[in-house]
């Protein structure tokens, strides 16, 4: 279990440095923050003090080395769209709201998500089957940046009942969770259930009934602790997907969160920032994976 | 076609009569929900000025109504020499900076000037100020000196806004990070808190030094990038006052929300062609750009219906523009050229196609593609649209063109760099006096980036910075709008005024003359309903 560990940890080591190589390269090669951060009157002597200052005169290889060696620090720089903030202050500051957006969200998914796709397995080609798969379609087919906009329509303008957009009380966390957590749910849903579907047909249920097993006993106790290993696998999917989709439905919901500062971001070219929320980003995905990991190895050994 | 000022004057009075229906207003917290503007920072000259900070003051003011300079600034009065390189302004002596630290004085307009004329500056227009030499003569009167005559010098500290005052009291105290934290300011509103990129809280400053002082409490300034959000913050109730596009503000209004119209124009907008394609030796010309050729431009211009542009872009609430950057209310205007411009530039595809075949078009051009950038700027959300209605009218007429996606930095990197070999939808705003706005429009002189290559029109604008008489300058002005005209080096588009979108149970009228960048300002001036 410890090489597995040591092994998966060195994986993850690698993965994040091709992902530093990606970013910077991306963000490099989308052009310069120039345009976005001078006005139109902009002189060449104030276009090439902010080259020179940035430090965007340099080789690129030197541009990298230099972020690397700053990032292993933990110092990405100064933000270029907001001035006299380093750019993972900037990001730190920003993570909380997004890591309880994407929490709830994921506890949305997880407590809707396992009983519906139990259910639907248990009752397969009932209504109630039918219902799930009908929302795992929904879910699937609709972008979330629209469901949002749906949400804030329905349930804030029209019933007046959850605020619009913005932050501060759990009310203004649920429009945007559901958001973020809906195409998650249909995902999970299906995956339990198909899941569910294959446990439940294994001869040991079978042996079970027969031996006068009550239903539900059957179904959470034995059946889905076997199938839960797939949608614990997909965990660290979803784990990843619930935050970065927080791109687009935090700035949909102005919730002030890291999805909006990406985008805000991306908008001014501030490399640093963009870079930061990449690295948070791959950091919490890479460990929520890491994390699925260990657990499918402590559950299966086979694994190990 | 409504006509600006008329549309400005009936919701005026209807807001008159709102405010004379609901008389005393209430203490309440003024919501108002707009696009992310330019104001991430506390630190003014940190951001492209695209905000003026409520609690804030420059020196010079604007009307609300007419929009023309007046003492609403820091500035009770101001002189200028005769050749108008040397600029004197008289402060108030009453002034006070907010969290006591003390009266408004020279030494603190001497202290910003060197703030905001810094290399970190980004400000908009700090050019002219760079070159100005500032002197405190005593408490209250302060001297800008000149390299070049600038009788357009209180745009900058008008609308334009590229100084507002900081106290130096402050800094000496608490240095930048007391400004990064609580900036006084002399404004009716004292700073509350930032929530970065998201909310900006200001409080009425109770007791105002200048007598007066808002009729409600608090302001909450919100930056909601989605339009949609937006309006429905305004429908819930959540936002008293929203920015909307145009094509949203209908819905509002079926609701009962009521559309404020800044007092004056507050943008121009136009298509705007890059490549120094005058200059016969400029990338223009190695980049074979067709409308070098001038009887391409005029058939681009031939090909445009403004009126269905104005209607679709702008709801019919617009007013063609004659030339880009030239404005009726400022010296050097050419009244001549808007009684020329129908059967100069109006719309005729058949001419269009006429002039495309003298000029032996498309066969004798080695790229005779026109690229149209499609883009997004901030508070312009039509460019995308407008450049898709562009490309099917010069289409219609016979030119070949494609569309190029790009982000507006993108676009501004080509252009800076001179690189840039295509067409795509500009604006002007705030509008400029005519002096500067033909300078910064056309020549090399204040934007190189948006120069059109004219030597003759280079050589028009470097007298134009040099002369001191008055009566020369506003000739030459109008010579260089002439000569624009006459060469259709641009496509001008339409004349728009700044709008929000009001709650009217909460909000009885605002009137702000749309003199700033954003369009917003005068915020002190929301009339809040009872």
């Amino acid at each position: 279990m410890q090489r597995f560990f040591l092994v998966k940890l060195v994986e993850s080591a690698i993965a994040l440095w091709v992902i530093t190589l990606i970013v910077f390269g991306l963000t490099h090669f989308s052009g310069n923050p120039v345009g976005a951060l001078l006005p139109d009157d902009a002189s060449p002597e104030q276009v090439a003090f902010l080259i020179n200052k940035l430090g965007l005169d340099q080789p690129i290889h030197i541009q990298y080395l230099r972020f690397l060696g700053n990032a292993v620090q933990g110092d990405f720089g100064l933000s270029m769209k907001w001035p006299g903030q380093s750019a993972m202050d900037v990001v730190l500051s920003r993570l909380p709201a997004t890591l309880t957006l994407g929490g709830m969200a994921m506890l949305i998914s997880v407590v809707i998500a396992i009983p519906l796709g139990v259910a639907s397995a248990t009752r397969k080609g009932t209504i109630v089957d039918s219902f799930a798969q009908g929302i795992a379609l929904i879910g699937q087919s609709m972008p979330s940046f629209w469901l949002g906009i749906i949400l804030i329509w329905v349930f804030a303008v029209g019933l007046g009942m959850f605020p619009t957009s913005g932050s501060g009380t759990w009310a203004h966390l649920v429009l945007p969770a559901i958001s973020i957590a809906w195409f998650q749910i249909s995902a999970l849903t299906r995956l339990t259930r198909s899941a569910m579907l294959e446990v439940l047909d294994a001869e040991y249920v079978k042996l079970a009934r027969a031996k006068g097993v009550s239903e539900p006993i059957i179904v959470w106790k034995h059946a889905l602790r076997n199938a839960a290993v797939v949608p614990l696998t997909y965990f660290g999917v979803l784990a990843g997907s619930v935050l970065t989709g927080s791109v687009v439905i935090e700035t949909v919901f102005s919730w002030p969160g890291l999805g909006w500062t990406a985008i805000e971001a991306i908008k001014a070219r501030d490399f640093p920032v963009v870079q930061s929320v990449v690295i948070v980003f791959a950091v919490i995905f890479i460990l929520a994976n890491l994390l699925v990991d260990l657990l499918y190895a402590y559950i299966d050994p086979r694994i190990r | 076609m409504p006509n600006i000022r008329s549309v400005a004057r009936r919701t005026m009075m209807a807001c008159a009569v709102s405010s004379i229906v609901g008389t005393a207003a209430f203490a309440q917290n003024v919501v108002v929900a707009i696009d992310p503007g330019s104001a991430e920072s506390n630190l003014y000259w940190e951001t492209i000025g695209g905000l003026i900070p409520p609690n804030m003051q420059s020196l010079v003011g604007n009307d609300p109504e007419t929009g023309v300079y007046d003492a609403s600034g820091l500035a009770e009065s101001w002189e200028h020499d005769e050749d108008f390189t040397r600029w004197t302004f008289h402060l108030k002596p009453g002034a006070v900076f907010s969290g006591d630290w003390g009266p408004v004085t020279a030494e603190d307009v001497v202290h910003s000037v060197a703030l905001h004329t810094g290399d970190d500056s980004r400000l908009s227009g700090i050019q002219s100020l760079r070159a100005a030499t500032v002197t405190a003569d005593g408490d209250h009167t302060v001297h800008f000196d000149l390299p070049n005559p600038d009788p357009d010098f209180l745009f900058l500290h008008a609308g334009r806004a590229v100084l507002v005052v900081y106290s130096k009291a402050q800094y000496d105290a608490e240095g930048l990070e007391g400004y990064a934290r609580n900036p006084a300011g002399s404004g009716p509103f004292t700073f509350v808190s930032r929530d970065l990129g998201n909310t900006l809280k200001y409080d009425v400053a109770k007791d105002h030094w200048s007598g007066s002082s808002p009729r409600y409490d608090s302001l909450e300034l919100r930056f909601v990038g989605e339009p949609a959000t937006r309006l429905a913050m305004l429908l819930a109730g959540e936002a008293d006052i929203v920015s909307l596009p145009r094509e949203l503000q209908p819905e509002a209004e079926a609701q009962g929300h009521q559309t404020i119209s800044s007092a004056q124009a507050s943008v121009q907008t136009a298509f705007v062609l890059s490549g120094l394609f005058m200059d016969p030796e400029g990338p223009g010309a190695e980049m074979g750009l067709p409308w070098q050729d001038v009887r391409i431009r005029e058939a681009m211009n031939r090909a445009l219906d403004r009126e269905a542009l104005i209607d679709v872009l702008y709801e019919g609430r617009a007013e063609p523009l004659v030339v880009f950057s030239m404005d009726p209310r400022f010296d050097g205007h050419v009244p001549e050229l808007a009684r020329r411009f129908e059967a100069e530039y109006g719309h005729d595809p058949d001419r269009a196609r006429e002039l495309l075949a003298e000029a032996d078009y498309p066969g004798a051009f080695a790229n005779p593609v026109i690229p149209i950038a499609a883009t997004a700027l901030g508070g312009s959300p039509e460019f995308g649209l407008m450049a898709e209605l562009v490309q099917a009218m010069f289409a219609d007429a016979g030119l070949q063109t494609e569309i190029r996606e790009m982000d507006w930095p993108t676009l501004q990197n080509a252009r800076l760099g001179f690189t840039a070999d295509f067409a795509h939808p500009m604006r002007n705003a705030p509008v400029r006096p005519n002096g500067i706005g033909v300078l910064a429009s056309y020549t090399e002189q204040l934007s190189p980036a948006y120069s059109i290559g004219s030597r003759e029109l280079d050589g028009m604008g470097d007298r134009l910075i040099e002369t001191k008489d008055l009566e020369e300058r506003a000739a030459l002005i109008r010579d260089m709008f002439t000569y624009v005209f006459d060469n259709y080096a641009h496509m001008p588009i339409a004349t728009i005024s700044a709008e929000v979108v009001a709650n009217p149970q909460r909000v009885a009228g605002w009137t702000f003359p749309g003199s700033s960048s954003s369009g917003f300002s005068h915020f002190e001036l929301i009339e809040t309903a009872d």
